[in-house]
């Protein structure tokens, strides 16, 4: 993946976080609206490719949108970037939206319950974090990728997933593994560079 | 401190939002008390940000936004059920407290595990069934009395267990509050209770055990 194109998110988080904490201050509706124009299309693209119909998915847009509204000011760009705090949003709306029409008894609160106040994370999420994410994403093999995706999107297990791409369990079980065990080397190697940063400023 | 944790696929699907109810739940028990699991997640919640920004757009259609403008105003929804539900969970945290209940189940379990109404599968061993079950999965707590040892026995399928209280061992290991086992087919064991205590465990199997020894074989037929 180019730095561009890196650089290109990293510019769209940084925007989606001023709109946020723009909302978060000022109940802005303009920066709402520029918010609205800049990830519906990407809230809905989930919902669309996770099983909704268009009308589900337009549902499970709005209601993260209100959420985005009313919960702006619990956003803390320190622990999550907008990017990722959008996503767990909608994750969990449409968790909640699969629940409304078959009664089951789990919902989002249940799985993600609010943190109390003593336990909040201490961990932040760095740009640095953020970049090496992203370009684990676009340098793992279409192979690999293809299958996290589905991972993210249809909750496929590995056996569908292998039934589906004509391919052994095996196969699918190792280029998953390979996958992560890629994203986690990055984190460690990560963690060890933000010690030697820390370590110096001291 | 957990020492035995989930693997990255139970993580990352977590994370997905993509797991079948009761594995969800135990994977959110294990998360609230190990925060090297917690870590490893915020970083599949990242991924999962860095997905959603690069799918291909599907626009909305062009009279969604007003309707969400009209809505932005009006009063939150839920606030009659927010305050009911905040003194539910001071009531639950009051359990907590007594039994170390990990929040995600405090919804489901209302009283403190020694007045629970437990079924006997033996004497050393009982289980009371949590409401979540489904999908081919089944979600129970089990209680091991204090320095007893299990029938010797395999699974079928899947067996995730996670220690709520006291502790236990195999052949393998020892395990105490929070850690995260996952047996399958291939393990054979014979969980032993810590002499000290009961060990109380909310265990998720996909699939029902199958008991290997002599007495194992007696007791299958009883077990679901």
């Amino acid at each position: 993946m180019s730095s561009d194109s890196n650089n290109n998110t990293n510019l769209i988080d940084s925007t989606l976080n001023a709109l946020i904490l723009e909302i978060a201050e000022h109940q802005s509706k303009q920066a709402f609206i520029e918010l609205f124009n800049r990830v519906s299309s990407k809230l809905k693209a989930y919902a669309i490719r996770c099983g909704a119909n268009q009308a589900d998915a337009e549902e499970v847009v709005q209601e993260c949108l209100l959420i985005v509204w009313r919960k702006a000011p619990t956003f803390n760009p320190q622990t999550a970037s907008a990017i990722t705090w959008l996503y767990t949003i909608v994750r969990n709306k449409r968790i909640d939206f699969i629940r409304k029409q078959r009664p089951d008894l789990i919902c989002s609160d249940d799985l993600w319950p609010e943190p109390e106040s003593d336990e909040l994370e201490k961990h932040v999420e760095s740009d640095l974090n953020a970049n090496i994410i992203r370009t684990l994403l676009y340098e793992l093999p279409e192979e690999q990728r293809q299958i996290v995706f589905k991972v993210y999107f249809e909750g496929k297990s590995h056996s569908e997933i292998a039934n589906e791409l004509d391919l052994p369990l095996g196969t699918i079980k190792s280029r998953l593994r390979l996958a992560m065990k890629k994203l986690d080397t990055l984190a460690k190697e990560n963690m060890s560079w933000l010690i030697i940063i820390l370590l110096m400023n001291f | 401190m957990a020492n035995y944790h989930p693997s990255d696929e139970l993580l990352m699907s977590f994370s997905a939002g993509q797991m079948p109810d009761a594995l969800g739940i135990i994977v959110a028990c294990h998360l609230e008390q190990c925060a090297h699991c917690r870590q490893r997640t915020a970083l599949y919640d990242k991924l999962g940000g860095e997905i959603l920004m690069h799918t291909e757009d599907v626009p909305v259609a062009p009279q969604l936004l007003n309707n969400l403008l009209c809505k932005l105003d009006l009063p939150y929804p839920n606030a009659a059920n927010e305050t009911q539900l905040n003194s539910e969970t001071s009531a639950a945290s009051e359990i907590k407290r007594i039994q170390n209940l990990p929040k995600p189940l405090r919804r489901f379990v209302s009283k403190e595990f020694d007045k629970l109404p437990w079924s006997g599968m033996t004497s050393s061993l009982k289980e009371f069934q949590l409401p979540f079950s489904g999908n081919g999965y089944s979600a129970k707590f089990y209680k091991i009395s204090a320095g007893k040892e299990l029938p010797v026995h395999t699974h079928r399928g899947n067996e995730y267990t996670l220690v709520l209280d006291g502790s236990f061992s195999d052949n393998a290991g020892e395990y105490h509050q929070g850690d995260f086992i996952l047996a399958d087919t291939q393990i054979i064991h014979q969980p032993k209770a810590a002499n000290d205590a009961d060990c109380i465990c909310f265990a998720v199997t996909d699939a029902p055990l199958k008991m290997t020894g002599f007495f194992g074989r007696l007791l299958n037929p009883f077990l679901k």
